[in-house]
């Protein structure tokens, strides 16, 4: 049942492969840094990408910027929502049982999904003349630009994301909340603050995610969902709560899914993915580089 | 505990009974006008097409209601002249794409709602599950655009379908390359099939793949897809690998603009695109997308370039711009507009809102080629309720819009044949 | 005061108290027994005779979740899916009676292997699984494939499993399946076994440590939710007369499920029934007072009360009646 393409098809597909994992790694980053933080999974955190989308594309469809140019905007957008969404749900389920956490989130992103309905109607919408479009050459085939720069742009923003908490006495206070929340207090951290922060930048990568994501991907209320699932697996495979895990995971799973499209079949592909997921989990619970 | 439990138990099951005894019945709908129930997805991914159409029901009931003066059934005088002047109106309800709502609102719509005919649903799933009620009950069900052949299949008695199926649709797409071969003198060997993989596309794939062997194309690949996928570098990567003269698309919109989109940056040229309608035809792909994807081909019932052939479509489109905020009448609202003027010319002739008469006055139905909008040869039920009069035609994006290119005698452009390659293009 | 009197008297009055209560409760059962049974004959409208039918049959759906999460622990977010689509074809009653076992077997197969994972990993697995079917069943001409099954329409009748023109039978068919599924919850609610799942939800290592065979409980809490799942699932096929995988299988589906659980209040014998009761009837008096608008009020609505009751009422609504008989 093994099709095998040409080389060049294989190469190209490869690549597109790695470019896509990336943007599902900084997806995935933010879910992964919240885990980590306070162990709620955000089940929002799709509809957080398309506010992210639809705040890049409003930037552009009312102002007339580019994508590129309303990264930071968007991030910022991103990052009060996820503040907020700390304090205004989150901080009073902290205690409660986890399938209300899961709930409360859950509720959230219908009322987003909806909410956005109610607001810009369910028409598909893209960022038409963006300044980064159409093909490149890498390796001697053709992949989107866009992709190719969205990429790059979320590797740098893992790396910044990294230097920050390991490096800067913020991230180190956000790091040892994430240990021992008791402990933290006892040092004269503000934990209450760490955890809405710790909110705020999850929900800001994802934030830069989406605005490179409406460089070339159709905005409308559901997008979401379509990349929530993925990230959730990501943030599995990987490790809840492991940063680098997600980096790792992203990047295998964009690899798989064009993989065992095109060997196997494309009605399979997230299937191969799914079933990576479950054999890694079954020889590894804790996921690749997860501690818990 | 256990006496806590109980009681919590009780009042439990209060709330339960409570909750369902409390919901008010509304006030059935009065005598002097007819009720039609129109059942549309209002919300989740494909919410659009359900907006649209019933902006489409309206302008029907405006023609139908208001004196117009235009040359359509009812177009002429106020209300339904044979029931005295009753009024049309419509109770539109959502069933979300789900079948099973679908199912308790047609009968909710019939028992509650007292409509005397239903209409809907888009979806062929839902259009399954609510027709069963009508068919059931005895009520006249009209659907003017579920497009899976099976529909008219199952012998009911009470469901009439306005609008083409898979098959004529598919059928039109092979006997075009048949004619094209013909008159370019070329030959196309083999196709390729890619859908996506809810009813819609994989009832398309099957027409497709079943007509192939018929005509005696080769099929190199047969590539269904998870729909809203993230990605189609995967599929490209097999269409490139089959390599196919012909491709052939069922996609959503969605879909459509990832294809076109992921088509560009991968280069993958393929020298013809014939695609399933659906995603295709959508105003906003032709809006946006209309340059990237330009030369692809899609098969319609209906287009706004016959206004030359048909003086009908511009006032309708005027009058459907007005409601929708600039967007132009499509496919699938124009056959909803259709259908729906079909179903109360049927009531009006029936002189009553008794269902069988109704029922006999669809099967008597035959509005003439020149008081439809749709290129159609007529209005006309077989014994199945399949509307025998369709033809489908083929449109192909020329400069950022569609133009008629099938039948040739339709046509208003020559077909561009073959699609040039992304390197040579602007 | 003294001693020893007054706490006798105490207990005595507590006694009789609760026997009082009790004989109130059982009156109050019946009662409410009754007028489910009177039910459709009271009120004669189709649509609230079918809106009734849809509660009972997810209240039932979320109970048989809530035997396996709600008493056990485990999130199995997807695994409606790997049920209700066992039931293609076949006579009705006999698809019923298979279905059940072939349920139960898929059910173990697939938890065996993943009760080794915890918390959200186990979770993820679910869903993984349940995409994995519901893609292989989307692909599987067999059982329909993504076009869907069209049971053939029969005359009514109950070797048919169909009545369409009065649903009176389908009315008694759900309500019986909703009370059977009560009762077995009831039941384990109060024997051993109900107190082991107590203690494997409570805390698993501590449950093993004193002996408890985790997974042997684990899977048989799987067992039992699988087949009152795939018996509520042949009764949606009969009743729609119409499955395909877009509508039986998808994630949504099973969150709905575990929902209904959630808002009633999880690990408790009345709150699916609750939930379903609530959630069911209130998301179709929004979506048809508002679904036609096209602007999703009804879900906007949805969702905040969702979130709502998670962050006010974490321990479900049925928490909400409980807290009057409370001291």
């Amino acid at each position: 049942m093994l099709t095998i393409p040409p080389p060049d098809v294989l190469v190209q597909g490869i690549l597109s492969g790695i470019l896509m994992g990336f943007v599902y790694a900084l997806i995935a980053a933010g879910l992964s840094l919240i885990f980590g933080l306070m162990e709620i999974v955000n089940f929002a955190h799709g509809e957080f990408l398309m506010l992210a989308m639809y705040t890049t594309f409003w930037a552009y469809a009312l102002f007339g910027l580019d994508p590129l140019v309303s990264v930071p905007l968007s991030a910022g957008v991103l990052f009060l929502v996820g503040w907020l969404t700390y304090r205004g749900i989150i901080r009073r389920i902290l205690g409660g049982p986890m399938l209300a956490q899961i709930f409360a989130t859950f509720g959230l992103a219908i009322f987003l999904r909806a909410g956005a309905q109610f607001l810009w109607t369910p028409d598909f919408r893209q960022v038409t003349r963006a300044w980064v479009q159409g093909p490149v050459r890498m390796l001697g085939v053709s992949v989107g630009l866009p992709q190719a720069v969205a990429s790059v742009a979320c590797l740098v923003a893992f790396g910044a994301l990294y230097w920050f908490i390991t490096r800067t006495e913020t991230g180190v206070a956000l790091e040892a909340t994430a240990q021992d929340r008791q402990a933290a207090e006892l040092m004269g951290i503000n934990t209450e603050r760490m955890f809405a922060l710790g909110w705020g930048i999850g929900a800001a990568c994802v934030g830069i995610a989406g605005a490179f994501l409406a460089n070339f991907f159709y905005v409308f209320p559901h997008v979401g969902s379509l990349f929530a699932l993925i990230a959730y697996v990501t943030v599995a495979l990987g490790g809840f709560g492991s940063i680098p895990g997600s980096l790792v995971a992203g990047v295998i799973i964009g690899v798989i899914e064009v993989l065992g499209g095109l060997l196997i079949a494309p009605a399979f592909k997230y299937v191969a993915v799914f079933v990576l997921y479950l054999v890694v989990v079954l020889l590894r619970p804790q996921g690749l580089f997860g501690k818990f | 505990m256990r006496r806590r439990a109980w009681c919590r138990g009780l009042l439990a099951s209060v709330v339960a009974v409570g909750a369902v005894l409390g919901l008010v019945s509304r006030p059935a709908a009065q005598t002097k006008e007819v009720v039609i129930g129109v059942l549309y997805p209002m919300t989740g991914p494909v919410a659009q097409v359900g907006i649209d159409s019933v902006n489409a029901l309206k302008v029907a009931l405006d023609i139908i209601n208001t004196d117009m003066n235009i040359n359509l059934p009812l177009g002429r005088g106020v209300g339904l002249p044979n029931l005295g002047g009753a009024k049309v109106r419509i109770v539109v309800v959502d069933h979300q794409g789900k079948p099973d709502i679908g199912l308790a609102e047609a009968e909710r719509l019939i028992t509650q709602e007292k409509v005397h005919a239903l209409f809907g649903a888009y979806f062929s799933s839902v259009t399954n599950t609510a027709s069963q009620v009508a068919e059931r009950m005895g009520i006249p069900f009209l659907n003017a655009e579920s497009s899976s052949p099976a529909l008219t299949e199952r012998g009911f008695k009470w469901f009439f379908r306005t609008s083409p199926h898979d098959g004529h649709f598919s059928v039109a797409m092979f006997d075009f390359m048949r004619d094209f071969e013909k008159k370019r003198g070329i030959k196309f060997k083999t196709v390729a099939i890619l859908n996506e993989d809810t009813q819609f596309g994989a009832d398309s794939a099957k027409v497709q793949d079943e007509l192939a062997k018929k005509y005696g194309y080769e099929v190199v690949a047969r590539i269904p897809f998870r729909t809203g996928t993230t990605s189609l570098d995967a599929e490209i990567g097999r269409l490139k690998t089959a390599n196919a003269d012909v491709v052939l698309p069922s996609l959503y919109t969605s879909d459509a603009i990832l294809l076109t989109r992921t088509a560009r940056n991968l280069d993958y040229n393929p020298k013809v695109i014939i695609a399933q309608n659906a995603g295709y035809t959508d105003p906003k792909f032709v809006a946006e997308m209309g340059k990237e994807a330009e030369g692809a081909i899609t098969r319609a019932p209906f287009a706004l370039d016959l206004a030359a052939k048909k003086p009908l479509i511009p006032v309708i489109n005027d009058m459907f711009k007005k409601l929708s905020g600039g967007r132009d009448i499509s496919d699938v609202p124009a056959r909803a507009f259709t259908g729906f003027l079909t179903l109360a010319d049927a009531i009006n002739r029936a002189r009553s809102t008794d269902p069988g008469a109704i029922q006999k006055a669809l099967r008597e139905t035959n509005i003439p080629a020149d008081q439809l909008i749709m290129p159609w040869t007529a209005v006309k039920f077989d014994e199945k309720g399949q509307n025998a009069g369709v033809r489908a035609i083929l449109q192909q994006l020329q400069g950022g819009s569609y133009h008629t290119v099938y039948p040739f005698e339709l046509a208003s452009k020559e077909p561009m044949y073959p699609l040039p390659a992304w390197s040579q293009r602007r | 005061m003294g001693t020893g009197e007054p706490v006798t008297a105490v207990k005595a009055q507590e006694g009789t108290r609760a026997s009082v209560r009790r004989v109130w409760g059982m009156g109050l059962l019946a009662v409410m027994l009754l007028a489910t049974l009177a039910f459709p004959w009271v009120d004669r409208l189709p649509y609230h005779r079918d809106l009734v039918i849809r509660v009972f049959l997810y209240a039932m759906l979320a109970q048989a979740w809530n035997i396996l999460a709600g008493y056990c622990g485990q999130i199995s977010l997807a695994y409606a899916s790997s049920v209700l689509q066992m039931r293609w074809g076949w006579n009705p009653w006999v698809g019923l009676g298979a279905g059940i076992p072939v349920a139960v077997a898929l059910s173990m197969a697939i938890g065996y292997p993943c009760f080794r994972l915890r918390g959200h990993y186990f979770a993820i697995a679910t869903i993984a699984i349940g995409e994995i079917v519901q893609t292989l069943a989307i692909n599987w001409d067999f059982i329909g494939g993504a076009r869907g099954l069209t049971l053939p329409f029969q005359k009514d009748s109950l070797l048919a499993f169909q009545f369409h023109t009065s649903k009176y039978p389908y009315y008694y068919i759900v309500l019986a399946l909703l009370i059977l599924c009560l009762l077995v919850s009831w039941r384990i609610e109060r024997t051993r076994l109900g107190y082991y799942f107590r203690a494997i939800r409570e805390d698993p290592e501590a449950a093993q440590s004193v002996g408890i065979p985790i997974t042997r409980y684990k899977l048989i809490a799987m067992a039992v939710s699988a087949a009152f799942v795939s018996a509520g699932g042949s009764f949606y096929a009969q009743y729609v007369l119409y499955l395909d995988p877009d509508s039986v299988l998808p994630l949504s589906l099973s969150i709905l499920i575990c929902l209904l659980a959630v808002v009633g209040g999880v690990g408790t014998l009345w709150g699916p029934l609750v939930g379903a009761a609530l959630l069911i009837p209130l998301s179709e008096f929004t979506r048809i007072q508002f679904g036609g608008t096209g602007r999703a009020v009804d879900l906007l609505i949805y969702g905040a009360l969702l979130t709502l009751v998670a962050v006010f009422q974490p321990a479900g609504l049925v928490g909400l009646l409980g807290r009057r008989g409370r001291p």
